[in-house]
């Protein structure tokens, strides 16, 4: 398993993509900026990249001809991009309460990168994790469908959470506010976004697997 | 013992079917698969190694189910398919790191020594190496994790006269302890004139014979006459060409009657897959 994952990240990964996370978090500097497109970069440039690239290079081929299973290799690869997002997700996170802290003065219209809005974001991963997944994995090589349908989804949802977070009070004070009862609530929909992140993307891992049993290798 | 044992694989596919696909290679040996594009080799040595969901049969490689015993029997197997680059843009050394750390018997040593004798360079890109060369550390990736069983699609296609002589030279080289076994699977029959011990030849799907080299070319025979003496075999043959001076066709040898004055001749194994491909095409002219 472990040869599996360090395989995906010497030759699949572009070094570049490696990096993504805290060339990407630095955006979070952009005061009162969307902060969903920090994260949801990772839909829109590493995921395409990496997936091109490793049909390219015939991965699947490749990989079949090792001494693993095809079980092992879904897990790899779902570790591999899960750990991708979760590090895009943490050094965002950093970042973020450090830009509040900055700029403490600023009135946010968008999102404020707290610990709530962290929670939506792995929902998010989550639900591009869910569509995604499973839906390469029926051929393993042919991923520009999967990947329209699950970033049509992901960036809906950002859209949707954040209208919904300026237009309703209730939910805008809940993700908005600075109050102790208010961050309390913002760590719990954290916990609450982590634990649909591993759900979601544990769901996607049987599917994809199930689907995978089934595919020829060419 | 048998190195490789497949027995009767089905697989269909919408446009292409494999038949009853059986054959047995014994340890130390090399057989040679041959066929036509298209026939099935590729299909046939995916199977094998269970890139291909099969319908129905069996493969056991050194006495093992495959199907049971894939992870322990890869340790075992080394592949090298002719015509398919992997991450090309990576060097030797990146390749071989990630590889090895897969195998249990990886020994180093061996891998110098091979990487030495090939005059590999680990520097050098995958996408700098010639055909030859590409074969050449497949080989030695194969060899290197201690492979008892060699399956190679293709390995001489688009290799030079003198680098296929090489490598056919290789091959000899590495079954000579007995140890080794090779499948490899070609459509330049010359190759396999060469250094191969058996041949199984696959047309359309279906496995034609599968023998000792010398026994299958001359289970068949050469024949060639007048136009007159053609509607004596014609029923008989597999296939024949007709021209002005009369036919030329092959015919299994049990079908043919040394006492009817046609010329007959052991054929290479170039005729055989040939008038095979003419039987599938049934274009006689």
């Amino acid at each position: 398993m472990i040869n599996l994952i360090r395989k995906d990240i010497r030759l699949g990964v572009h070094p570049l993509l490696l990096s993504m996370p805290v060339l990407m978090g630095v955006l979070m500097f952009v005061p009162g900026w969307i902060y969903y497109i920090v994260i949801l970069y990772f839909c829109w440039i590493t995921i395409p990249n990496m997936f091109n690239q490793l049909r390219a290079q015939n991965d699947l081929m490749f990989t079949s001809m090792m001494p693993v299973t095809k079980r092992d290799i879904v897990k790899a690869r779902i570790i591999v991009i899960a750990g991708l997002e979760l590090a895009h997700v943490v050094v965002a996170l950093i970042f973020g309460l450090v830009s509040q802290r900055f700029y403490s003065d600023i009135t946010y219209f968008f999102f404020p990168p707290n610990l709530g809005f962290f929670g939506l974001c792995l929902v998010m991963l989550a639900i591009f994790n869910l569509i995604f997944i499973p839906m390469y994995y029926k051929t393993a090589y042919k991923f520009g469908m999967a990947l329209l349908i699950s970033t049509v989804a992901a960036t809906l949802f950002a859209g949707i959470t954040q209208w919904i977070g300026i237009a309703n009070s209730g939910m805008n004070r809940m993700f908005y506010g600075t109050e102790a009862n208010h961050l309390a609530v913002q760590a719990y929909i954290l916990i609450a976004g982590i634990v649909i992140f591993i759900a979601l993307t544990a769901v996607a891992y049987r599917m994809a697997v199930k689907r995978f049993l089934q595919v020829e290798i060419q | 013992m048998l190195a490789l044992d497949v027995r009767h694989i089905h697989k269909k596919f919408p446009a292409f079917e494999l038949k009853d696909v059986s054959f047995q290679l014994e340890k130390g040996y090399i057989m040679g698969f041959i066929g036509v594009n298209g026939a099935g080799k590729t299909t046939t040595i995916k199977s094998i190694l269970n890139m291909t969901r099969i319908d129905s049969g069996e493969v056991y490689i050194l006495g093992k189910n495959m199907a049971e015993h894939e992870l322990e029997l890869k340790q075992e197997i080394g592949f090298a398919f002719g015509s398919i680059d992997f991450y090309t843009r990576s060097k030797i050394k990146t390749l071989t790191d990630t590889i090895k750390r897969f195998y249990e018997n990886w020994d180093d040593q061996i891998y110098s020594s091979y990487m030495k004798r090939f005059n590999l360079d680990e520097n050098r890109k995958i996408a700098e190496l010639s055909t030859g060369m590409k074969v050449k550390y497949s080989l030695t990736l194969a060899l290197s994790h201690g492979a008892k069983l060699l399956i190679l699609d293709e390995p001489t296609s688009g290799l030079d006269p003198a680098s296929r002589d090489d490598l056919l030279d290789l091959f000899q080289e590495l079954i000579a302890d007995g140890e080794v076994s090779i499948l490899f699977s070609t459509h330049i029959t010359s190759d396999l004139e060469k250094c191969a011990d058996y041949i199984t030849f696959i047309s359309n799907g279906q496995i034609v014979l599968s023998g000792e080299k010398d026994e299958f070319k001359e289970s068949y025979l050469l024949v060639n006459g007048s136009e007159g003496q053609l509607a004596q075999v014609e029923d008989r043959m597999i296939s024949y060409k007709t021209n002005s001076f009369g036919f030329t066709g092959l015919i299994h040898a049990d079908d043919f009657d040394p006492t009817s004055g046609i010329r007959a001749a052991t054929p290479s194994l170039e005729d055989i897959m040939i008038y095979y491909a003419r039987k599938g095409g049934q274009n006689h002219d």
